[in-house]
């Protein structure tokens, strides 16, 4: 293609016509803050581990338990705030190595992967949490319905209502249907927030893919 | 980090400035945002600087980092109003150098680069740079074989550009 090559001569020609830094100019920059993508990730990372960290921690109180001893829920509740740690060092292992790996001296396409692996990674770590935080909605439900203050209140009410089977399927269709909606909103949050972060790594790493396939 | 370290970086990057410029030149349409890129791919340059062994040549390591920064790392800021067609300033040709129909063909030649997508340009540039296939394909990390289909799939595109 004729226009190429004259591009290209008249490009390697064209040295002279940019802006020359000084010095100092490029000292100044490198004592600036970065503000990438891989940068924004880390930062919400870091926020997402605090956050739900805290989130055990605060919920956590000598009440709670006693409550959990009333519900006959203290051995499950128990069991998954081991498990809730246990996978929160393992994620923060993990997050940590993968984070590592982010070198721009890679491939481009290597780096793009590494970067979409430290996303992922943070990603599994939330909805792993969101998991744990059910269950144990689940189980405090359970607990409250049959050894809590108002079950007795509420069985009541169900055998008041006449069919009592009715009234058990709609409190556990309305139990499913809010935790489904407070999923859909976190999920579409996330969607948001990373869709802005890496659509254009996303879409620039789908074209170097398919050119292999 | 020390001092001889930062020195030592600041000089080399002075001295090789002009290949960030020109990849500023591929990804932004004004100097704010080329000077944006500018900042950032410094700064990712810098954070990379101490594990450069020197078993590349500097700026080949800089092609690297510079495209990788480019075209994941990057994130247009919002702020870069489009002020003036940046082609005025930096393809500014001389024109006693050329005649107008060679200096016409240039013009549209980068206005359609420009046209092209991230990775495109990342082909083109290494392509502009004179860089062999093999490196092209090791830096954007396909195949040589898709690194020499995609670019002439550019060609095509360009072409198709230039004469609708």
């Amino acid at each position: 293609m004729d226009e190429l090559e004259l591009l290209k001569k008249d490009w390697q020609k064209k040295e002279e016509h940019h802006p020359k830094l000084s010095y100092n100019d490029i000292y100044g920059m490198i004592k600036k803050k970065s503000s990438s993508t891989v940068k924004w990730i880390f930062y919400i990372s870091i926020i997402e581990f605090v956050f739900w960290a805290v989130l055990n921690l605060i919920s956590y109180n000598k009440e709670s338990l006693e409550l959990e001893k009333t519900w006959h829920i203290y051995e499950i509740t128990t069991a998954l705030t081991i498990i809730n740690y246990l996978v929160l060092i393992y994620f923060i292992y993990k997050f940590y190595t993968n984070y590592k790996l982010i070198s721009l001296t890679e491939s481009s396409k290597k780096l793009m992967k590494t970067i979409l692996n430290v996303k992922r990674t943070v990603t599994q770590y939330v909805w792993f949490n969101i998991g744990i935080f059910v269950a144990y909605l689940v189980v405090s439900l359970y607990g409250n319905l049959n050894y809590g203050v108002s079950s007795e209140k509420i069985s009541e009410a169900a055998s008041r209502a006449g069919n009592e089977t009715l009234f058990w399927v709609m409190l556990i269709g309305i139990v499913i249907v809010a935790i489904t909606i407070a999923l859909i909103f976190i999920w579409l949050f996330y969607r948001l927030l990373y869709g802005i972060l890496l659509k254009r790594l996303r879409k620039n790493y789908n074209e170097l893919k398919k050119l292999e396939v | 980090m020390n001092k001889e370290l930062e020195h030592k970086f600041v000089t080399e990057l002075e001295n090789n400035q002009n290949i960030v410029h020109k990849v500023c030149t591929l990804y932004t349409t004004n100097r704010e945002a080329h000077n944006d890129l500018f900042q950032e791919i410094t700064i990712q340059l810098w954070k990379a600087y101490p594990k450069f062994r020197g078993d590349s040549k500097f700026s080949t390591w800089m092609y690297r980092v510079s495209l990788n920064t480019a075209i994941t790392l990057y994130r247009k800021s919002k702020k870069s109003i489009k002020t003036q067609d940046f082609d005025s300033v930096i393809f500014k040709i001389k024109t006693d150098e050329y005649d107008a129909t060679e200096e016409q063909q240039l013009h549209l030649m980068y206005k359609a680069v420009r046209q092209l997508g991230d990775i495109e340009k990342a082909l083109v540039f290494l392509y502009l740079e004179d860089k062999d296939y093999s490196e092209i394909s090791e830096t954007l990390g396909i195949s040589e074989v898709n690194a020499r289909v995609k670019m002439n799939r550019i060609k095509n595109k360009l072409r198709t550009i230039l004469n609708p």
